[in-house]
């Protein structure tokens, strides 16, 4: 029972704030993207456009985790 | 076969509660969406009535037996799944009334005990079964939440922080779309098996079934059309407390309890550490909501909903006992459920007349 405990709070929090962060730099990127590209700064742009990318894809991937863990549970 | 008019009073009764629900847990899926503007009222019920119905089919590891480890499952009859589930309906319609996010789970397990501790004695509550699933989640559930909730929006907070708030709004607004849908199909795959668990066990109780066969198409679509036109109904009420009379949140703060507790809830599926949709996504909000500033959190709100947590075992297990002998009193046959079943539809009533006042166009009831 204590184990169990355990294991769920630091895989929580590991996964509440892992996701949330993730997103949060995809954010980020948009945001200082379209900065960039109203600043006629279009290699930034596109840098900022694939850092977003790239937190979009963790985020994705946590949420096919969470969809994995739905359908297998026990 | 031997008491078909009860197995249906039961089954009816089982499809009831699974109404109420999906309708008392629409919040947990859709209030914050809907509090931040990420979503349309009409929008965020519909999807998480649809993803609901589709979650209800994805998943059918069935807990075999309702209340297991909680109560013997030998001493478990027709009547008194009855009387758990008039319990479990009761206390829902009641803390739908006062707007009051409490467990739907904790209040079945609660009906069934006081059912049970009427039918058979407290020998067949399995007390250190209901210390293990019942209170110790409800104490690390929405501590946990609120932990993960508030360290997350921190951290967002901190990235964000100097980005434009139209951008950081926006860019959260898109992101609640996922955690409801993913909120909302989880919620399909849990809730929607307890219905059918019930169904099925009465069936087998009944002798219409046996423990080894696969369970019939009809229970699952019934369950899943039950949560899903819960769902869609929405309880309003409740919505409005945890989208906006707890913290008044921002999109970030909606994104972060969204996730926070999205992740509490499916690393406790992992484990196989049963905790409350409700619990968790109250105390993410709460969490949130602190880590901004501690008097941004309505404490005396988050105070009458823990009220109703405590509330929830007791009340419901009063409810459910009360049932259990006033069936009896017509004996063990179908009279004591159909009188009861009548008084159910009769406060159903009452409650459908209720919804169907006029109300402001944006507070529906």
């Amino acid at each position: 029972m204590l184990g169990e405990i355990f294991e769920v709070v630091w895989v929580s929090l590991l996964a509440g704030i892992g996701i949330t962060t993730a997103y949060s730099f995809a954010v980020l990127g948009m945001g200082r993207s379209s900065e960039a590209r109203r600043a006629g700064h279009g290699v930034a742009a596109v840098g900022y456009g694939l850092f977003t990318l790239l937190f979009l894809i963790v985020f994705a991937l946590g949420v096919l985790i969470a969809l994995k863990i739905m359908l297998t549970k026990a | 076969m031997h008491s078909d008019a009860v197995l249906w009073i039961v089954v009816a009764t089982a499809i009831v509660f699974d109404f109420t629900n999906g309708f008392h847990d629409t919040a947990n899926a859709i209030a914050t969406s809907v509090s931040t503007r990420a979503l349309s009222p009409r929008f965020a019920v519909a999807m998480a009535a649809g993803l609901n119905f589709v979650g209800a089919f994805l998943s059918l590891a069935v807990a075999a037996t309702i209340a297991k480890g909680i109560v013997d499952a030998a001493s478990i009859t027709l009547l008194t799944v009855f009387a758990g589930l008039v319990g479990a309906i009761a206390w829902n319609l009641v803390t739908w009334y006062f707007g009051l996010p409490s467990s739907s789970s904790h209040a079945l397990i609660g009906g069934m005990v006081g059912a049970t501790l009427v039918s058979e004695g407290s020998s067949a509550v399995l007390w250190t079964g209901l210390v293990d699933k019942v209170a110790i989640p409800a104490l690390v559930a929405p501590v946990l939440a609120m932990l993960a909730a508030g360290l997350a929006i921190l951290v967002s907070y901190r990235i964000v922080g100097r980005q434009s708030p139209g951008v950081v709004t926006r860019g959260f607004r898109l992101g609640q779309l996922a955690s409801s849908a993913l909120f909302s199909l989880s919620h399909g795959t849990n809730d929607a098996q307890k219905t059918m668990g019930i169904i099925f066990l009465a069936l087998v109780a009944n002798g219409n079934m046996s423990a080894s066969e696969d369970i019939p198409t009809w229970v699952i679509v019934s369950s899943a059309s039950a949560i899903a036109l819960g769902t869609y109904f929405g309880g309003w009420r409740i919505i409005r407390t945890m989208g906006s009379k707890i913290i008044k949140m921002d999109p970030a703060q909606g994104f972060a309890a969204q996730s926070a507790g999205a992740a509490v809830i499916l690393s406790a599926s992992h484990v196989g550490f049963p905790l409350s949709t409700t619990h968790v996504m109250s105390g993410a909000i709460m969490g949130a909501g602190a880590a901004k500033r501690l008097s941004a959190v309505r404490w005396g709100v988050a105070g009458n909903i823990v009220v109703a947590w405590i509330l929830t075992l007791p009340c419901s297990a009063a409810v459910g006992a009360i049932t259990y002998g006033l069936v009896r009193i017509f004996g063990g046959g179908s009279t004591g459920p159909v009188v009861v079943a009548i008084l159910l539809v009769i406060a159903l009533a009452a409650f459908v007349i209720r919804r169907a006042t006029p109300v402001p166009a944006e507070s529906p009831s």
